[in-house]
């Protein structure tokens, strides 16, 4: 009854194994972008979706605050933030870079362009951390009404995504170093770096509105 | 019993405006559905299956599909656009208040204060649970808010309801037509007492409204 | 290439034994097989949602009265044998949610979602067959959760489905503690599980469609599913946010929501309903695509008017976006904000209107089949008009201060959601079994549970409407604390007998499902003669779903009754066979 047939056995089992790509030799209608890219891009819509709520709650209380920051609480540090701000975003033309790389099968380029742009992730967590540490010595924490908790949450929040673009990251990297990607193979490349884009692209948004408004 | 399913009488100014918008509705729905399920169950009879017969092939009428989209944007519109000026004098505009007070919403008791003899809400103003009096025929306002949790001022004699917002101060107004006691349930879930919150509404005459002020501020 | 080759070889080895129980059954990657399990979590689902609801009719005909029987459960549900106002409260909380989350979710998009969209794009699975088996798992734990709830100190969450802070906020208000952290927590983790799902459905339709399968020859559930998968993608988002900014009202001492440290309790409703309103319509549309298939197939006409149902539904999509604050008039918004959403949701009653009068005109010159999948399609139709007119009364802001918190919105939840999403799950459930399991459901007894639930459900819901309109509050376990509400009871009481009747009529559903499984008469590949792609591979399908190649689609889903065919079908996997003199 469910008996399958000898053919469709191999096909499926490579279709376990790739994540159904091709559809080992069916007729399909033409893919415009590949699964693996467009599930990406479907992840970052809903993080769109997440960070508007949590920026939408932010400038509701901001806007009725009659003192933003409240007088006893710290500012929040511009100046390391604009220079991290150039970290991330310089880490952003970094991914750009073993974007192209590989495309142009350039493996070391390739591999270097992605060192970097880790090491630049990694920086930004570092000085964001080094920073949150100073802040709630100097009395900023998360119960400090809601200019505290607004900060910490969507701060933090963005913090989490960078760092679980870090984790991604490191682990393509693993893996660009044994030399797998190339112009043909280039997908988990692609996908990273659009993940990437996104954690760069919305981070000059929460730094105007949080640091700079 | 049978006259219990409907509305309960209505007392207030806006009330009629209220329930003359539920009725036209109502009248709208009603036919629409009438019309809907006339269609439905001839169509169900008439077309039903038989042996031999076959069904025609029809696979659609763009006519017919302008025809219904506008027609229902039309009506549902128009029903928008009426209903807004209601809206507007009960909740945004209104009457010049006559009669002040304040309502303050906690877990599970309204507390109304009344304005003390010379119209203020200072430290003689007095405050009573759960008993509201107002005057008949008085346009009566009151700044409605919350010690806690969300509650909501309802009188189904009047039509009135509005929620109370800790935080937030909302301006409620009603004019009472016909003297009575009524209920002030609350109808926002707030808690194990929400059951069984309420107040009453005294709605007497003037001379009457004075007297029960005068004694309370007596007791006091 | 020669490694896909031995790749290939190589797995072929690996598939020489049968799959283990535990891959077959348990962590299975087979999206027929994790709609099913989808759907017999959510029909336990609904058996406790259900006792929710036996548990609040008997104490609204009897308020406050001992019940020997009660003691059999958790202290979480009765105290001394009664149903006492903060078990009233956990109750009606947990069957909403419940229902909501865990019963018409999982069963249109998780089970139906899953079944029907390899099977009839024509896939072999999903994109991600491994996403998939995690989404089922993670829901799951979701499950899990939730009902772990009902053993907390405390009991489960009892601040409503919708959890209005602040009195969710602070655990004093409801006295309720672990419960809610868990009813929040539960419902992120259920926000994950329909992330990963709703990502394998887009990335699916959009790219795994056999060849000739274009999106404008889609069967409308598809269109449905694709809709609401992009809802829940963008929705659900959003209630995390609110959720968590909750929890961290709760255990972290932020004040998001309490007034008293500067925070917003409007806040929740916005975030809360700007989630709310795309959800229910995320419950209705695969409801919507359902009925459309089953309504053609069983007039044996092609739908009316393909593409103005499939805009439609992408209009309902897009519209549900911008009417959330019609769930906040009474809230103390700006009454100047109340007008435009009046205005929204009036509009969206039009793409509605353009979905029914299409069924209706499917109907017409058809030749209708009565089975019951068919009745319970039809009774949708019927349903879903009854509550969606209701809607426009609420959508009218004056009349909505009257009527909201009254049985008035109650009766409309319950014509939407158990009217349409329910009626269109039986019809669905009816219709596919014999492709899910191979075996045909008994007709007879599937139509005796359509009559009984329909006549039941009528009898439940619709004196809701009149306790509405008679002020009778929701969310109050006891109505006779009323003056006003007295002359009402014996409406309630009404209520509750049916109400009971319902109830038990869905054990006959389930009887049938269990007997059919094992006793019920073999089914063919395509047993209602119906076009859709799904009835080209064998009943059920195995690994894989088609044995040879996966069809190719020469037309659009709904060519019943073409001229072009002798039969009074032409399925969409039929090559022409003879050239057509037509141009
Ligand atoms: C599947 C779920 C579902 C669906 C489809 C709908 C559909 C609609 N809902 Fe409903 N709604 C809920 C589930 C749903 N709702 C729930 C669960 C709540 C309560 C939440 C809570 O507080 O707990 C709620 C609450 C709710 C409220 C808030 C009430 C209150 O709390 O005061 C409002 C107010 O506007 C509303 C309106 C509507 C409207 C206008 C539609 C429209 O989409 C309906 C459109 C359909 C039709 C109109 C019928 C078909 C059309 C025709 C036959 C054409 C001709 C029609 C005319 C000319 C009028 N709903
Ligand atoms: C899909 C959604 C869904 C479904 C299917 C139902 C189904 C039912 N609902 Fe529910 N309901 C809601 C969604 C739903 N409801 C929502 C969203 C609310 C608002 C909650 C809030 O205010 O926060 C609500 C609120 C609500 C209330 C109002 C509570 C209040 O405000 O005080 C009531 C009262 O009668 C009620 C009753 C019922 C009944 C009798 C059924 C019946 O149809 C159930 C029938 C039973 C089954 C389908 C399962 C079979 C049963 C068993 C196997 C158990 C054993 C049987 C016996 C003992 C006979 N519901
Ligand atoms: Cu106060 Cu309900
Ligand atoms: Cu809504």
């Amino acid at each position: 009854m469910t008996a399958t047939t000898a053919k469709v056995r191999p096909i499926l089992a490579a279709q376990r194994r790739g994540g159904y790509r091709d559809g080992g030799g069916d007729e399909r209608e033409q893919q415009f972008i590949p699964s693996g890219l467009l599930a990406v891009l479907m992840l970052i819509a809903s993080e769109m979706m997440l960070f508007s709520g949590l920026i939408g709650s932010f400038l509701i209380f901001r806007m009725s605050a009659p003192f933003w920051p409240p007088p006893s609480l710290p500012h929040l540090p511009i100046q390391v933030t604009w220079v991290n701000t150039f970290v991330l975003l310089g880490s952003a033309g970094t991914m750009y870079l073993a974007v192209r790389a590989v495309h142009q099968n350039r493996q070391r380029l390739l591999r270097q362009w992605l060192v970097v742009t880790l090491v630049l992730g990694v920086l930004f967590l570092g000085i964001q951390g080094s920073e949150w540490v100073r802040l709630v010595a100097h009395g900023l924490t998360l119960r400090s009404g809601n200019y505290g908790g607004t900060f910490y949450v969507l701060i933090g929040c963005h913090g989490a995504h960078v760092t679980a673009a870090v984790i991604w990251l490191a682990a393509v990297t693993a893996v660009a170093v044994r030399g797998r990607y190339n112009a043909r193979n280039a997908a988990g490349v692609e996908r990273i770096a659009a993940y990437w884009y996104f954690v760069c692209a919305i981070w000059p948004v929460l730094f105007v509105l949080v640091y700079l408004m | 019993m049978l006259e219990h399913l409907w509305f309960p009488h209505d007392i207030s100014t806006f009330g009629p405006q209220v329930d003359w918008l539920f009725l036209l509705i109502f009248w709208i729905t009603v036919i629409t559905w009438a019309a809907v399920m006339i269609a439905m169950v001839v169509f169900l009879f008439q077309y039903r299956h038989r042996p031999g017969r076959k069904a025609e092939y029809i696979e659609g009428n763009s006519r017919l599909e302008i025809f219904w989209t506008t027609a229902t944007a039309v009506i549902m519109i128009a029903l928008a656009t009426l209903s807004k000026s209601t809206w507007a004098e009960i909740k945004e505009n209104g009457p010049p208040g006559q009669v002040f007070y304040k309502v303050t919403a906690k877990q599970f008791n309204w507390e109304i204060t009344y304005p003390d003899p010379d119209g203020n809400f200072g430290p003689k103003a007095l405050t009573v649970e759960n008993e509201m009096h107002v005057p008949v025929n008085k346009v009566v306002r009151f700044d409605l808010t919350s010690k806690d949790v969300i509650h909501s001022f309802f009188v189904p004699n009047m039509r009135l309801k509005q929620d109370a917002v800790p935080g937030r101060t909302i301006h409620v107004w009603f004019e009472a037509k016909e003297p009575g006691t009524y209920e002030i349930p609350c109808a926002e879930l707030c808690g194990f007492g929400h059951s069984g919150m309420q107040g009453t509404l005294t709605v007497e005459s003037e001379a009457d409204f004075q007297k029960w002020l005068k004694d309370q501020y007596a007791n006091q | 290439m020669s490694s896909t080759a031995a790749v290939a070889v190589h797995g072929a080895h690996g598939e020489h034994h049968e799959l283990s129980f535990w891959r077959t059954y348990i962590f299975s990657e087979d999206h027929k097989m994790i709609g099913r399990q989808f759907l017999f979590v959510a029909l336990f689902m609904m058996s406790i949602g259900g006792l929710m609801a036996m548990l609040m009719r008997l104490d609204l005909a009897w308020p406050d009265t001992q019940f020997s029987f009660l003691k059999i459960l958790p202290q979480s549900l009765q105290q001394d044998s009664a149903i006492t106002a903060n078990t009233y409260n956990a109750e009606f909380t947990m069957h909403a949610t419940i229902m909501i989350f865990f019963v018409v979710m999982p069963i249109l998009v998780g089970c139906f979602g899953n079944f029907l969209i390899p099977l009839m794009i024509g896939a072999r699975d999903m994109a991600f067959p491994k996403l998939n088996m995690l989404s089922f798992w993670v829901s799951a734990v979701a499950g899990v959760i939730m009902m772990s709830s009902f053993w907390v100190p405390g009991g489960p969450a009892a601040a409503g489905w919708t959890s209005y802070a602040p009195l969710s906020a602070v655990p004093l208000y409801t006295g309720v503690d672990w419960g809610q952290n868990l009813w929040c927590i539960s419902i992120i983790v259920l926000g994950v599980g329909s992330l990963m799902g709703s990502i394998n459905y887009i990335t699916t339709i959009i790219n795994m469609r056999t060849k000739g399968m274009t999106f404008f020859r889609l069967p409308l559930v598809i269109w449905s599913l694709f809709i609401t998968a992009i809802l829940l993608l963008l929705a659900l988002p959003v209630l995390t946010t609110a959720l968590a900014l909750l929890l961290f009202d709760r255990m972290a001492g932020t004040h998001f929501f309490l007034p008293a440290g500067g925070g917003e309790p409007l806040l929740w409703q916005h975030l809360f309903w700007f989630f709310g309103h795309p959800e229910v319509y995320i419950m209705i549309l695969p409801g919507m695509g359902i009925a459309s298939e089953l309504i053609a197939t069983f007039s044996r006409k092609p739908i009316f008017g393909y593409r103005a149902m499939a805009y439609a539904m992408a209009a309902i999509a897009f519209l549900s976006w911008i009417v959330w604050g019609h769930h906040m008039f009474q809230s103390g918004m700006d009454p100047a904000l109340g007008q435009g959403f009046m205005l929204t949701t009036m509009v969206i009653a039009v793409p509605s209107a353009i979905k029914t009068f299409n069924w209706l005109g499917t109907l017409y010159k058809g030749d209708i089949h009565y089975t019951s999948a068919m009745l319970n399609a039809l009774s949708f139709v019927a349903m879903f008009v009854i509550g969606g007119l209701s809607g426009i009364f609420m959508a009218c802001t004056p009349v909505d201060m009257y009527i909201h918190d009254t049985y008035f919105i109650v009766a409309h939840i319950h014509y939407v959601l158990f009217g349409g999403s329910l009626f269109a799950v039986f019809g669905g459930i009816v219709y596919w079994f014999p492709k899910m399991f191979g075996r045909m459901m008994n007709e007879t007894l599937a139509k005796v549970h359509f009559w009984i639930t329909f006549v039941a459900f009528n009898c439940t819901f619709f004196p809701m409407h009149i306790l509405g309109m008679g002020g009778h509050m929701r969310r109050i376990y006891n109505p006779t604390q009323y003056d006003f509400l007295k002359p009402l009871e014996p409406v309630n009481m009404f209520i509750s007998i049916s109400a009971f009747v319902l109830g038990a009529a869905q054990f006959l559903l389930l009887a049938n499902m269990i007997w059919s499984y094992y006793k019920g008469e073999k089914a063919t590949e395509n047993p209602w003669h119906a076009n859709t792609l799904e009835w080209s591979a064998p009943s059920p399908p195995g690994h894989g779903n088609w044995p040879g190649p996966v069809p190719v689609v020469y037309r659009g889903p709904y060519e019943y009754s073409s001229p072009e065919s002798a039969e009074d079908y032409l399925p969409q996997w039929q090559p022409v066979e003879h050239a057509t003199a037509a141009d």
